[in-house]
């Protein structure tokens, strides 16, 4: 671990004046503390002599409402400056996973816990180490500076005797370096496995075997203790016998005072002086290997947030159209900006053109889509094709959320209804205009468009009733009707509907095949559906794992019996389409 | 054949809060904190000590006596500078000895206790990170014992001793420095306030920033699509505004703090300079009283850190009492006689939901009412969007969750009336986060099934299409996985979770979003290969819970399930 990485204050514009302000506020307080240590000896030799006290407690008072001042201003800074760098550093790397395609996001888990947690322990980091370090560069050298100037010996002996400190460390260090290795490895699988026995509690109690390791997390929380204590022992050990240089060191400098002092070649005043100063010059040190420890986390939690932000933004390299020499329109990142702000480079306007793509899922996968060609202007172009033909996938691409493998997607900005469109636990205005602001009759216009002006208007609240888990529950055919209506406010030319009428009963489909019909004639919308209703109005009709579209669609793991009733329940034709399952059963009226 | 129990049992579950708890005493300490505390008074005391009698030496040397008179001082001195560091490293060593033992103790007994509230107590989604938070309060509510026991001891001692002393050379300078005492004790106790005061806030606010950076990491496709990326980056800054302003406020605590120790220092020593001037003592008593609260300031910055961890202590101490308190979702019933009916283990039960209602937290109903038959050897798939109840059905059959009202019959029997473990013997769940161990991979899918060989594991992860993976493991089943070992990919981890219900030979297997995390055409080859083994095999029931349309047709049925009216 580096003790300063300076890629965080690249990383972390904000955060640098809190940073800043936090080292300037260690010196100065380092200053004050010698300051104190002259008017404290100067008020101890007023008291001895019996002469005047007033102005060194003056001095003495002013400096400890001055340090006071400090402290406080420390603490906040401190907390400021904590959460400025952790903040800043989830902002963005959140803003960078989502600018990512699809396929170059990290792993969710593991990208959260890094963004939340991980971004929390740099707080310790940048509050109370990064200052220590400040303190421990400034502070020493003021002290013995200073010592130098009152009395000269004094300093001799701390600049003789403080570089004993690190090179004592390292020592120790070097000496334990094996065993406390291998006994942190210990450790740390041992203190992993109450973490992992806990976390995998409900896999234990699902297969019954949550009582048998009640004795193993005793047994192994005990191994731990002893484990701990061992490798504590260590450390201990060498704080204890830093400790004790740094207290002999100072022993020294109190000798030689001491009897310069009694031999009468030294006054008092200058003696208290090199007495009260010399521990400053140590205890920086010190403090810097203890906070080491517990900002460790942070470290390496920051190492690896600064990497997952240096990582080049567009790793085009990766991808097989750089190879195959073609050029690759929609493959940038930096695209989602000028999508949204209407049309991109090569991008007719109102027009979608897939050219050639090409998608694979996965390294070493077969592709889902092969060599597709589609041009889409104005009106409705239904795909239709079957499971795992790649029709979502291509709604993904065309919407720039994937990036192709090979070939070119040319599209202005679109708006895109997903499968599960997203809809945020708030209100049913917050759904409708997240996004584009949009007035309350043009909202109702819309309720209306796609049925639910009846079922909204009906709540108490109207279109501020809540949605999601505190509220109104919605159907899934209501969510998508909301999410249909929330397309039909939006400014975007191009729509992209993938399963527009899955969950609606036939009367609904049928209605909201005409409003699709009705869109399609002022915008081009592409729409993915198993039901018939849209191909009666569809312009254009592109099926999917059918003549040269896409040759075979289907996994490569699915056996050739499977494949057939694949194959039959999901027929490309679309002739009738009744719900390719047996029986289905709705438990719920839909509110009304 | 059907016992019926009385309704008014099934109706009147006690709600499932915690009684009304006092936050235990987290600072209560043992045996061995205590002996700490001691050991770090004395550490303390030789510090305070060594300033004085430094201070006291000094001036004594500069009234130029015989250099014997200063030899007891020199002595006493050394004999202070070694006691400190060696004292502070027995201190050190006992502490945390005695509060490994208390955690040791802690984690046995919350382990024990979480068994009976686990899966249905502990929230609806991201258990995982419900448990690491159980996990670091416990942590956190042990490190009181040597963040906050052992230094308050620490400085109570040495501040005694202190105390006594200077009431024998000079009661007024004692006066002040208990004074002082009081003084920084109030300190504390407005510090403690201040901090556990904003600390809820501060969780709070934390909470909100991890649903938002959750949100922003699991649906940045689905919210770009209909445009709202900014806005929901919006909700981030907003969310981290309001993080960083309870930050702030949190340190108001330790600033006011460490503020008011210094100036109260400051106006102890000027406090003592005025009244040592007229005492009847040496300069060098003098100047040791002068330098005493210097000293002492050494005993009581500890007690910054002190309050702000006695403080999250109490607050982990608060939320693990209350997750502990919680009564179990499930009441195991005896059947009329007090004898349990036994069920069938050898074939797959009728099961039949009979007007069945369910809540996870007894105020509100979560699904049903439901009729619904899984018939034997069935395969059934149960889709609908959020808050439909897919998974408190699943809950319910799973015997995680008592129904509020409704029967769940077995085989004809209510299945209150069986016994808890021979029902859950008969499921195997898959939920949507399969956890894998730190352990080997034959050991990860052996505790599905104890006594299965390793032709058995191997035939299951074949039929779970993991036979690949063990091709690329370097040490077969005998890799570690996990954290520390080997990483699964979140399609692996999905197959590992089918592959433990396969092996486990339970005829019931109940499948909760198995998928949810995976892309669509991984999704379509984990539950192709389910249903293959399944076609191969047809003897389990089998019900999977899933929003998404990945393989839905490979079932028998698809039910959706609206959400329930309120």
């Amino acid at each position: 671990m580096k003790p300063f990485d300076p890629r965080l204050l690249r990383a972390a514009p904000a955060a640098r004046r809190p940073v800043a302000a936090l080292g300037a506020m260690g010196a100065v307080s380092g200053a004050a503390t010698i300051a104190t240590a002259f008017a404290l000896s100067a008020v101890v030799v007023a008291v001895v002599e019996d002469t005047d006290v007033t102005t060194p407690l003056v001095w003495l008072a002013a400096l400890f409402v001055a340090r006071a001042g400090l402290a406080a201003g420390s603490e906040t800074v401190s907390a400021w400056a904590g959460v400025s760098v952790s903040t800043e550093l989830r902002s963005a790397l959140l803003r960078r996973w989502g600018s990512l395609d699809a396929d170059t996001r990290p792993e969710r888990g593991a990208a959260l816990a890094l963004a939340t947690s991980g971004a929390t322990t740099v707080e310790p980091y940048a509050a109370r180490f990064l200052p220590t370090l400040v303190t421990a560069a400034v502070v020493p050298a003021l002290a013995i500076v200073t010592l130098a100037v009152v009395d000269w010996p004094s300093a001799l002996v701390v600049v003789l005797t403080l570089p004993l400190l690190p090179v004592f460390a390292a020592l120790i260090g070097r000496a334990t370096a094996e065993s406390t290795e291998r006994r942190w490895a210990a450790l740390a699988s041992l203190s992993g496995h109450f973490l992992d026995v806990v976390r995998g509690l409900p896999t234990l109690v699902a297969y019954g075997r949550a009582r048998r390791q009640v004795e193993t997390v005793r047994e192994v929380s005990d191994r731990h203790r002893v484990a701990t204590m061992e490798t504590l022992r260590i450390a201990f050990l060498s704080s204890a016998a830093l400790e004790l240089l740094a207290t002999i060191s100072v022993a020294v400098v109190a000798v030689t005072v001491g009897l310069r002092l009694s031999t009468g070649s030294m006054l008092l005043g200058p003696a208290l002086v090199a007495i009260l100063l010399a521990p400053e010059a140590y205890w920086p040190v010190r403090r810097v290997g203890a906070e080491f420890h517990s900002a460790a986390d942070g470290a390496v939690a920051l190492d690896e947030i600064l990497t997952h932000l240096e990582t080049p933004s567009s790793p085009n390299a990766a991808f097989g159209s750089e190879r195959a020499g073609i050029p690759l329109i929609s493959a940038s990142n930096a695209a989602f900006g000028s999508r949204r702000g209407g049309g991109q480079q090569g991008a007719l306007e109102g027009r979608v053109r897939v050219h050639g793509v090409t998608y694979t899922y996965a390294a070493g996968s077969a592709p889902v889509l092969r060599n597709l060609d589609l041009v889409a202007g104005p009106g409705l172009t239904v795909v239709t094709g079957p499971s795992g033909a790649g029709k979502s996938t291509l709604l993904d691409l065309v919407a720039g959320l994937r990036r192709p493998s090979e070939g070119t997607v040319e599209a202005p900005a679109v708006h895109y209804v997903t499968q599960r469109p997203f809809l945020a636990a708030g209100t049913v205005h917050d759904a409708l205009t997240i996004g584009h602001d949009v007035d309350d009759v043009q909202l109702w216009a819309a309720l209306r468009a796609v049925g639910l002006d009846g079922v909204i208007a009906s709540l108490p609240e109207g279109v501020w009733a809540h949605l999601g888990d505190e509220g109104f529950g919605l159907s899934a055919g209501q969510r998508q009707r909301l999410a249909l209506a929330r397309a039909w406010l939006s400014p975007e030319t191009v729509l992209l509907l993938d399963e527009p009428t899955a969950h609606l009963d036939d009367e609904s489909a049928h209605r909201l095949g005409e409003l699709i019909a009705e869109l399609a004639e002022r915008r081009v919308v592409i729409a993915v559906t198993h039901r018939p209703e849209l191909l009666e109005h569809a312009d254009h009709h592109l099926v999917l794992g059918e003549s040269g579209a896409l040759e075979a669609a289907t996994a490569p793991t699915l056996e050739p019996a499977l494949e057939a009733a694949l194959e039959a329940t999901l027929d490309p034709a679309i002739e009738a389409a009744p719900e390719p399952h047996g029986e289905t059963t709705t438990t719920h009226e839909e509110p009304s | 054949m059907t016992p019926a129990p009385s309704d008014s049992g099934l109706l009147d579950r006690p709600a499932p809060v915690a009684p009304a708890q006092h936050t235990p005493a987290v600072w209560r300490p043992s045996a061995g904190i205590v002996r700490g505390g001691l050991l770090g008074g004395i550490a303390t005391a030789a510090g305070m000590a060594l300033t004085a009698t430094s201070g006291w030496l000094i001036v004594r040397a500069s009234e130029q006596p015989v250099i014997l008179t200063l030899l007891t001082a020199i002595v006493a001195v050394r004999a202070f500078g070694m006691a400190r560091p060696v004292f502070r490293y027995w201190e050190r060593l006992t502490s945390h000895d005695a509060a490994l033992a208390t955690l040791a103790a802690r984690r046995t007994a919350a382990y024990d206790a979480l068994i009976p509230l686990t899966p249905a107590r502990l929230g609806r989604r991201r258990r995982s990170d419900v448990l690491t938070g159980v996990v670091d309060d416990l942590t956190d509510e042990v490190d009181a014992q040597v963040r906050v026991t052992v230094p308050v001891i620490s400085t109570l001692v040495a501040c005694g001793l202190v105390l006594a002393l200077t009431a024998l050379v000079a009661l007024p300078v004692a006066g002040i420095l208990l004074a002082l005492a009081v003084v920084v004790a109030g300190t504390c106790v407005v510090a403690l306030r201040l901090e556990s005061r904003s600390l809820t806030e501060l969780l709070d606010a934390r909470a909100e920033v991890t649903r938002v950076s959750e949100l922003t990491t699991s649906q940045a496709g689905e919210l770009r699509a209909v445009g709202g990326w900014d806005t929901a980056l919006g909700w981030l800054d907003r969310a981290q505004e309001h993080l960083a302003r309870a930050t702030r406020r949190l340190s108001a605590g330790r600033a006011l703090a460490s503020a008011a120790f210094l100036l109260a220092v400051g106006a102890a020593v000027a406090g003592i300079v005025l009244v040592v001037r007229d005492l009847d003592v040496g300069a060098p008593v003098k100047a040791l009283l002068v330098l005493t609260p210097v000293a002492v300031s050494e005993a009581i910055t500890p007690l910054v850190d002190a309050m702000r961890a006695l403080a999250r202590a109490e607050g982990s101490a608060a939320r693990i009492a209350a997750l502990l308190g919680l009564t179990p979702a499930v009441r195991e019933t005896r059947g009329p006689g007090g004898t349990a009916p036994t069920l069938a283990t050898d074939r797959p039960p009728h099961i039949e939901l009979v007007g069945v209602t369910a809540s996870w937290t007894g105020d509100r109903q979560d699904v049903g009412p439901i009729d619904l038959v899984l018939a034997p050897g069935s395969r059934t798939a149960l889709i609908g969007s959020n808050g439909s109840g897919k998974s408190t059905l699943l809950a319910v059959i799973a015997r995680h969750l008592d129904p509020t009202a409704g029967r769940c019959l077995w085989d004809g029997t209510d299945v209150t009336t069986l016994p808890l473990d021979d029902v859950r013997g008969l499921v195997a769940l898959v939920d949507d986060e399969p956890h894998v161990f730190a352990t080997t991979l034959r050991q990860n899918l052996l505790l599905a099934a104890p006594s299965a060989t390793d032709d058995d594991i191997r035939e299951a992860l074949d039929r779970a299409g993991l036979t690949r993976l063990i091709r690329a493991l370097p040490d077969r089943l005998d890799t570690v996985l996990g954290a520390g070992g080997r990483g699964l990919s979140g399609g692996e981890r999905a197959r590992l979770g089918i592959a433990r219900a396969l092996l486990s030979g339970r005829p019931v297997v109940l499948l909760d979003e198995p998928v949810a995390h995976l892309d669509p055409p991984t999704a379509t080859a984990v539950i192709t290969d389910l249903m293959r083994a399944e076609h191969a095999d047809p003897t389990r029931t089998i019900l999977m819970v899933t929003h998404r349309p990945e393989g839905l047709d490979l079932f028998d049925r698809v039910i959706t399930l609206d959400p329930a009216r309120r």
